[in-house]
């Protein structure tokens, strides 16, 4: 059973979908965004995260709404909404003894935090002062580079490297606890490959691989937004043997 | 041989003394008054003599020392063994009679579990103790050299001179008289296939492969290769054979897979062979305990969300858990995004593997805003039928809310429906929206799905401060037998109690639990971000996990032995624990249990006490598998029944070995100097002629008694008394 069964399946899943009722329970326990201001040198994009949030939900089953708030990374609010980002492109200011220890027990009872590097630049003040952040709430954790069998290359749509606005990398960094890693850093300014103006037009164009490395962006944001909610649940056993044996991951 | 006599008195001198002055006073004042009246004088006079004589108790005693010859004390071996049949097909024991009578006038002892006079009347003593009666008779004939001792036993001690006397460490004791040892029972001819061992340990892990390997010794004339059948709880579990080897002995491996926790008794058996001397030793059995080594959850998941997320990290990260997770990613409404299936890493939903052939291997199913009709299609009927089997059988399920579940996936008039611990079947909306803070139930503040904190007053306060759930899952009201744990602040069910929010049930032998809700993760993020950690969530979870997979331990009705298995004899007490849906203890519950195994059947009955439990003593006599079955009743009827098993495993030692030892029994005679006679011949015992005992011999002849006496005081009182009145006197 191979392209022609999975199809099949996916078709089954299409009946449902159809008659499935519209009622639902509140929507405070959707997920959305929460963007972390921290002031200088950090920018909001909630046109990014919305368009992340409506890809969501046109391409996968999760129920998002797609709704972004701005909060103070010390805001208790902060654990209403357990996918955050900061993103920034200038040096980020250090951060207080409550939010850095709100950031880490947020980060260490569930949430999620994207860190974004929209600088475009390989040595910017905003990647030194983010590693910076990164070990003020982690002090005993390296952010590490993510291996490129991990989840989240996997955990929705097929990927082999991280894309953005631009190419600046080739890979994701992040920092893990226990089995998961809450926190996953990039430097190919996601957002701004996600970024619209009001009119639905996007905002930056995409070097150097245009549309094509927009749609890679746009993946990249579900897979993220999917490994948040799932962690490692593509890396469990069956998935692994299944997509193996279909010829779909080496 | 006495000595020469002495005159002695019976009465003491004093009272002789007495007497005889009174006579001479009472002889002194008849001579009154005074003339000559000389013959009867003379007459009363050998009267108050005779009198004297009589009373006084003059004895003749003659005192010596006489020896007499030493004793002969034989001792029979009382056990089991020796009634172990012959190449002749008489017991063994049937040569004991003949040689008793061989050996002549002796005092006989039967020794086994304990010394007693006496020829045994029959061999069915335990533990055969040479050593111990051999010490029982050098206390019994302490000081006496005996002129023989004779012991009449197969050799087959269990009480440890055969392994000092073999081992050569000890020195046997010197005895009270020289040593004759008759074997009784031969080795050549006879035939034995035995069970030797079974080997497994005490427990075992659920689903996990573990060794089980079965001895088998053979005498005789045996098989060269033997089929070992093995049972569990009565029903075939496989074989093995078991290659014999020169030694006498086979092992036949088997290799189990244990399908579901719980106590166990496996026995192996071999084929009785022709002329098997001890049919009795050819089963064997042990209990055997299977446990969880990890807890197998199946979460399956309609849509990737925040409360599939928390409950993902909770199972994940417990090391006891063993998760399977599919989460749908992908609906039909979800096709025209505009990707190819190709760049996708979803993978198809193996539904039919899942409720079909996998489900009897999850301790746990959790259907967590799950809707069936998409991917069941044609089989949904059969699917979740399979499931609620599954659950009757034992198995735990767990449905938690969303947009999916309950009335909204569709799940009234399914099989899932009846094994739900909330009535399906709302019409309406069947969600309500607004944020609740669901109320802790007097069910739910004693049952540990919901004990928060120790203290009964700190758990309804915790359930009292966690933050609100976003909205529940409506349900007509709760299923008859169910508890309510947690319940709706203000909403109604159809029956006008508080609409449950969370509920749980026994289903069969199995358990399930609806949570109306898809927000339990805010018991962990939210509180997390009160800084009060997520103790709230992960003690719910961890309660709910283990009530839900909980073993026979957790059922309404629980019975236990201490252990899997008892040696024959020995104490084993059942306890019977009956408890409520709303896990209190059910006192004055009428329990009735049934004991069956190898002494039979037996009914048993008690009441529970005020905390709901009852003992009963189970027997213990006769080695193989035991089952109790009990069954509690209360006023509105059956409560539950549970059963457990036991083993009396030890198999009588007595039988496992059936050889006569020659060697301890010769080198034992050897050991103390005696003689050692086989079996099928006759030699005298040795007897020490010059052993035996000085006996003091008395002879006493009382005088006084004589006839004579009395003849004479009676004629010269008479005759007396006549002078006396001739003489006008009175």
């Amino acid at each position: 059973m191979r392209r022609r069964s999975f199809l099949a399946g996916l078709a089954g899943m299409a009946g449902s979908g159809l008659v499935r009722p519209a009622w639902a329970l509140g929507s405070a326990g959707r997920v959305d965004v929460a963007e972390i201001q921290l002031g200088s040198g950090t920018i909001s994009r909630p046109e990014a995260w919305k368009r992340l949030l409506f890809e969501t939900i046109q391409t996968t089953s999760v129920e998002a709404e797609p709704r972004v708030v701005q909060l103070a990374p010390d805001d208790p609010q902060l654990f209403e909404h357990p996918f955050a980002v900061l993103c920034g492109d200038g040096a980020l200011p250090v951060l207080s003894d409550a939010a850095r220890q709100q950031l880490f027990r947020y980060l260490s009872y569930g949430g999620f935090l994207l860190v974004d590097d929209a600088s475009g630049v390989l040595h910017s003040d905003f990647d030194t002062s983010a590693r910076r952040l990164i070990g003020d709430v982690f002090p005993t954790r390296p952010i590490e580079t993510l291996a490129s069998d991990h989840s989240v290359y996997r955990s929705f749509f097929l990927l082999k490297e991280p894309s953005g606005r631009i190419q600046l990398t080739h890979v994701l960094e992040g920092v893990s606890h226990v089995s998961t890693h809450p926190l996953i850093y990039s430097r190919n300014d996601l957002s701004g490959a996600l970024d619209r103006r009001p009119d639905g037009s996007d905002r930056l164009p995409c070097t150097p691989g245009g549309e094509d490395q927009r749609r890679e962006a746009v993946k990249l944001s579900i897979n993220l937004l999917m490994y948040a909610l799932t962690s490692n649940y593509k890396q469990d056993q069956a998935h692994v043997n299944e997509l193996m044996r279909e010829g779909r991951l080496e | 041989m006495t000595g020469p006599g002495v005159l002695e008195w019976a009465t003491p001198q004093w009272a002789c003394g007495l007497v005889i002055g009174l006579s001479i006073v009472a002889w002194v004042l008849s001579l009154w008054p005074p003339r000559p009246r000389v013959l009867e004088a003379l007459c009363f006079g050998v009267a108050l003599a005779a009198l004297d004589w009589l009373l006084c108790g003059p004895q003749w005693v003659e005192d010596g020392d006489r020896l007499e010859s030493g004793r002969l004390v034989v001792l029979v071996d009382g056990s089991r063994s020796m009634g172990v049949l012959e190449a002749d097909g008489k017991p063994r024991g049937a040569a004991v009679a003949d040689i008793l009578e061989r050996i002549g006038p002796a005092e006989v002892y039967t020794f086994g579990e304990r010394l007693r006079s006496g020829a045994p009347a029959a061999f069915s003593d335990g533990d055969s103790d040479l050593g111990g009666a051999l010490d029982g008779i050098a206390r019994k004939y302490a000081g006496e050299r005996l002129g023989g001792i004779v012991v009449l036993t197969d050799g087959i001690d269990r009480g440890g001179l055969r392994t000092r006397v073999l081992s050569g460490a000890v020195d046997v004791a010197p005895l009270s008289g020289p040593l004759t040892v008759y074997q009784v029972g031969t080795a050549q001819g006879r035939t034995d296939l035995a069970v030797d061992d079974v080997h497994a340990g005490s427990f075992a892990f659920l689903r996990a492969e573990f060794p089980l390997d079965v001895t088998v010794r053979g005498i005789g004339v045996v098989p060269g290769s033997v089929v070992v059948s093995l049972t569990r709880d009565g029903q075939p579990a496989g074989s093995a054979v078991a290659v014999m080897g020169p030694d006498g002995k086979g092992t036949a491996h088997f290799k189990i897979t244990p399908d579901r926790p719980g106590r166990f008794l496996y026995e192996a058996s071999v084929p009785l062979i022709a002329g098997d001397a001890v049919p009795a030793n050819q089963q064997m059995g042990l209990a055997v305990r299977v446990v969880r080594d990890r807890v197998r959850v199946l979460q399956v998941c309609g849509a990737p969300s925040l409360d599939q997320k928390f409950l993902r990290l909770f199972l994940k990260e417990d090391p006891a858990i063993d998760l399977v997770s599919f989460f749908i990613l992908r609906t039909g409404r979800d096709m025209n995004s505009g990707y190819s299936p190709d760049e996708l890493s979803l993978i198809t939903f193996p539904y039919q593997n899942l409720f079909d052939r996998e489900l009897s291997s999850f301790d746990l199913v959790i259907f967590q805003n799950f809707d069936y009709a998409p991917y069941f299609e044609s089989r949904a009927n059969e699917l979740l039928g399979n499931v609620a089997e599954y659950v009757k059988a034992g198995g735990a399920f767990a449905m938690l809310g969303g947009d999916r579940s309950f009335d909204l996936g569709a799940y009234a008039g399914t099989p899932i429906a009846d094994i739900l611990p909330v009535k399906l079947g709302v019409t309406g909306n069947p969600v309500d929206e607004r944020p609740v803070v669901p109320r802790l139930t007097e069910a739910g503040a004693r049952h540990p799905v919901t004990q928060l904190t120790g203290e009964s007053a700190d758990n309804a306060l915790a359930w009292s401060q966690l933050g609100p759930l976003d909205g529940v899952n409506l349900v007509v009201s709760k299923a008859p037998g169910a508890a309510v744990l947690l319940e709706h602040p203000t909403l109604k069910g159809a029956d006008g109690a508080p609409l449950p929010i969370l509920a749980v049930s026994d289903v069969g032998k199995g358990r399930s639990m609806a949570l109306m809700a898809d927000a339990s993760w805010r018991w962990s993020f939210s509180e997390a971000g009160a800084g009060r950690g997520n103790q709230a969530y992960l003690r719910f979870w961890k309660g709910a996990m283990r009530w839900l997979i909980g073993d026979a331990a957790d059922a309404p009705v629980t019975v236990e032995t201490a252990r899997e298995n008892y040696t024959p004899g020995e104490r084993a007490t059942a306890l019977v624990h009956v408890r409520d849906v709303a896990y209190a203890g059910v006192p004055a519950a009428a329990v009735s249990a049934r004991v069956s195994g190898p002494e039979g059947e037996q009914t048993l009955s008690g009441v529970t006490d005020a905390d709901g439990v009852t003992r009963f003593d189970l027997p213990t006599t006769l080695r193989g598998a035991h089952r109790v079955t009990v069954r509690a009743q209360g006023r509105a009827g059956v409560i539950g029944d549970a059963e457990t098993v036991y083993g009396v495993t030890t198999r009588d030692p007595e039988l496992d070995e059936v050889e006569p030892d020659t060697t301890f029994l010769t080198a034992f005679a050897a050991d103390a100097g005696g003689r050692y006679v086989g079996p099928g011949t006759f030699e005298g015992p040795i007897i020490d002629a010059s052993a035996g005992r000085h006996v003091h011999d008395r002879r006493v002849t009382p005088l006084g008694a004589h006839p004579l006496v009395g003849v004479v005081l009676a004629a010269s009182a008479s005759l007396a008394w006549l002078l006396r009145r001739r003489a006008g006197l009175r």
